[in-house]
């Protein structure tokens, strides 16, 4: 083999420790936990624009207090972002109360009522070793959604009206096919048959209603699409099936504990202005007019002197 | 951290997914169906865009500079952007995303249909030239049986190229195994890995086919006709002019 | 308990041009650029460099260890392929399971596809030497280490800078896959841009140009330096 005494192989000892000792470097940097005030507060969002809004909103309101905080970005959807939590690899991220319930539990019914349906959830996940905090005034429900052309041939109103269209195309998060609160409630509770499913991966739901690749989607209630002079209809889900959904955020408790009651009130104090009208307007911010979800984020802190 | 440390949860999921293949075979195939699909017609655009303008104009000895650009272009092309641009033009679907990967296709193929070309030894095509053999005879019956191995040497690379990079397609509407792998919430990491698998084993097959086929085609006398260069020492396509 | 309810700032009306989904909105991109593609940018250059360097010096180590002991140079060659046909969304997939949702998990793949592509270009280059020059150095006494520093490195330049081109160009362009595994580079306004319920056009196409723009400069400070490097070392 190599000679021990060659400089060659000696050259190359080096040159591999001094790879061996970046790519440790590299670890080790990831590894050690940011600056010094209290725990580092790792935070992920899910993958749409009010998610992004939020992640922000709490991460700079955290950071003017002083503490130290990572915002991750976009991780996927509840269920992904969910191992992330459980994994470790992140320790907050702001999810929907009934989403909670139904999705993450398993129960088949979240509650009778918006307090209700966070006092169920708060409990749920406390048990796993998760702080629910305040929930927010607003909430955002899934909503189905079809363009005002299709509402007026088939004449739908609600979502069982979509019993009278036969076998058509439905498109959301790829979530949404195994979910209570989504799919498989608007098929058991309405009745419906015939319903082709269609993942969204990247791509808008609106962007494929508009090119009509599929009759129908299941998008956000608090959409700036279905503002005013929407080009789509919402069908009405008299039987609730959506469930409620204000916003909680989810803290592993071991570091809501470690962070002191300040971070807890920090984090409340923000949720507490996060009206209807707040999160529209946020949210038409981002989605029409392109602005950044950090920028929005911070003009609103600063006008509700959160920051 | 504890970065470096295997949980073991995981080092299972490796094994688990070949049980996925086993338990979804039919499933996997159609999705595999899907993505040759998908990369023959974008390689068959591709190949109908770069072989003619390569060969052109390495039979022209002109414009080594596009060959190389297109080649530099070809790789500095972020698949997710071709996909993104070609959404804005062409809408969700087959089209936008077989034109974003013909894109990444024409690069190799372009370029070493130029160098196969352009490559051929002067004095066989002079050689050729004397023995009064047109312009268009000495294309057809010189250079391009000589050119054939860095020709299909180009088709291939585009080719595992596009079978590889389908997979990302599918945030697009491409379909195919990327259907799997951008869906690890509903297939989970076994899934994932699984469809990767068969991606990996697409991409082989696909070379190995078109190693097969390209050894039928090349005329006998020529077979062993290939110039042993630096390039082709590790089976690296001949792009960047490093020599 | 009722609190008053809360200020809604104004976050600035986009332009017709933005709201009206134009082609393209210089506006937008004179707005935004410093609080989206500059640090974007930034971030990708970043991944790109530490990916090449690490890649290198492994790649470097790899093809002087092979260069030597001849049995080496098939198995690592065909690991190398191996590893390029692991397909990127895969791989970082996998990794966010060992290393989380870092840096790390985003470097790994990178360094390895850039480790993939300098090998065979540095092997390549170091069997370059014609053996006539490689004789006439042993005959005038130098030693294996000389040879190797004074004729076979040399030699090889043209070859490992080649190498680094492409090494770089590609790097630059399957980094923008790392918006996958969190906020960090220039995929990552591409991505977000693409899921609006309009894709914003002008946004993937500003990311997009940057993406371009920076592996074509990086590829020419490359070719830049293999001249001035290979007319100092003849």
């Amino acid at each position: 083999m190599i000679r021990k005494h060659t400089r060659r192989a000696a050259k190359a000892a080096f040159a591999i420790s001094l790879g061996v000792a970046i790519v440790l470097g590299l670890f080790a940097g990831t590894a050690r936990p940011a600056a010094n005030a209290g725990p580092a507060i790792v935070i992920g969002t899910k993958n749409f624009p009010e998610e992004y809004i939020l992640g922000e909103l709490y991460k700079q309101a955290l950071v003017a207090k002083g503490f130290s905080v990572m915002n991750k970005g976009s991780l996927g959807s509840t269920e992904l972002i969910q191992t992330a939590l459980t994994s470790g690899k992140i320790n907050f991220y702001p999810e929907y109360t009934g989403v909670i319930v139904q999705v993450v539990f398993h129960h088949n019914f979240s509650g009778n009522s918006a307090a209700a349906t966070t006092k169920l959830a708060r409990k749920l996940e406390a048990g796993k070793g998760f702080t629910v905090l305040n929930a927010t005034p607003f909430f955002d429900t899934d909503v189905v959604a079809v363009t005002n052309a299709t509402a007026k041939k088939y004449g739908l109103k609600s979502i069982s009206d979509l019993k009278k269209v036969g076998s058509f195309k439905f498109a959301a998060f790829p979530e949404c096919q195994t979910r209570t609160t989504c799919l498989v409630g608007y098929k058991k509770q309405y009745g419906l048959t015939n319903v082709t499913f269609v993942p969204l991966a990247s791509i808008s739901a609106y962007t494929l209603l508009d090119q009509g690749k599929v009759l129908a989607a299941d998008v956000f209630s608090t959409d700036p699409p279905l503002g005013k002079n929407s080009k789509y209809t919402v069908l009405a889900d008299p039987k609730h099936v959506t469930g409620f959904q204000n916003v909680v955020p989810i803290v592993k408790t071991s570091v809501a504990q470690a962070a002191g009651s300040s971070f807890a009130n920090t984090v409340n104090a923000v949720s507490a202005k996060l009206t209807q009208n707040a999160i529209v307007a946020m949210n038409k911010a981002v989605i029409v007019d392109k602005q950044s979800p950090a920028t929005v984020a911070r003009l609103f802190l600063q006008a509700n002197h959160l920051v | 951290m504890g970065a470096l440390i295997f949980d073991t949860a995981n080092a299972h999921t490796f094994f688990e997914a070949f049980r996925f293949i086993g338990d979804h075979p039919g499933f996997l195939a159609t999705k595999a169906l899907e993505q040759l699909e998908l990369s023959g017609a974008a390689l068959g655009i591709g190949a109908a865009a770069a072989l003619p303008v390569g060969i052109v104009l390495g039979h022209l000895h002109r414009g080594s500079t596009i060959a190389i650009g297109a080649s530099i272009l070809g790789r500095a092309l972020p698949s997710i952007l071709l996909i993104a641009v070609f959404l804005t033009w062409l809408g969700i679907g087959f089209v936008n995303n077989m034109a974003a990967l013909a894109v990444l296709a024409t690069g190799p193929m372009l370029t070493n249909a130029y160098d196969g070309v352009d490559g051929v030894d002067r004095d066989v095509t002079d050689a050729a030239r004397g023995m009064g053999m047109s312009r268009l005879q000495i294309l057809g019956r010189v250079e391009l049986p000589l050119a054939l191995p860095l020709l299909f040497t180009g088709i291939r690379v585009a080719a595992i190229t596009v079978v590889a990079t389908a997979p990302i397609a599918a945030i697009a509407g491409g379909g195919g195994l990327g259907d799997v792998i951008v869906n690890q919430a509903s297939y989970r990491l076994e899934g994932v890995l699984g469809a990767s698998y068969c991606v990996m084993a697409l991409s082989a097959g696909v070379w190995v086919a078109l190693l097969a086929l390209q050894k039928a085609m090349t005329p006998r006398g020529l077979r062993s006709n290939r110039r042993p260069t630096a390039f082709s020492i590790h089976g690296v396509p001949p792009e960047g002019d490093f020599l | 308990m009722t609190a008053a309810g809360p200020v809604i700032p104004n976050f600035g009306q986009g332009s017709s041009c933005v709201t009206g989904d134009h082609l393209f909105c210089w506006d937008w991109v004179r707005q935004h650029w410093g609080d989206t593609l500059e640090p974007h940018l930034v971030q990708h250059v970043e991944l790109t460099v530490i990916a090449v360097s690490i890649g290198f010096v492994l790649a470097l180590a790899l093809a002087l260890v092979s260069h030597r002991v001849r049995g080496l140079d098939q198995p690592i060659a065909i690991t190398a392929g191996l590893i390029y046909t692991i397909p990127s969304l895969v791989a970082f997939q996998i990794l966010i399971a060992f290393s989380g949702l870092s840096t790390t998990t985003v470097e790994i793949p990178l360094v390895g596809y850039s480790l993939v592509i300098l090998y065979p270009n540095i092997t390549a280059g170091l069997r370059s030497a014609p053996p006539e020059v490689l004789e006439a150095a042993r005959g005038m006494g130098l030693t294996q280490r000389q040879v190797l520093t004074r004729v076979e490195l040399p030699l090889a330049l043209p070859a490992i800078i080649g190498g680094l081109r492409i090494a770089v160009v590609s790097t630059v362009a399957i980094a923008t896959i790392a918006a996958l595994v969190g906020d960090r580079g220039l995929g990552y306004p591409i991505f977000l841009a693409m899921g609006l319920p309009t894709p914003f056009k002008t946004e993937i196409y500003s990311a997009g140009v940057l993406v371009v723009a920076l592996a074509l400069s990086l590829d020419l400070v490359l070719v830049t330096a293999r001249r001035t490097l290979v007319r100092w070392v003849r």
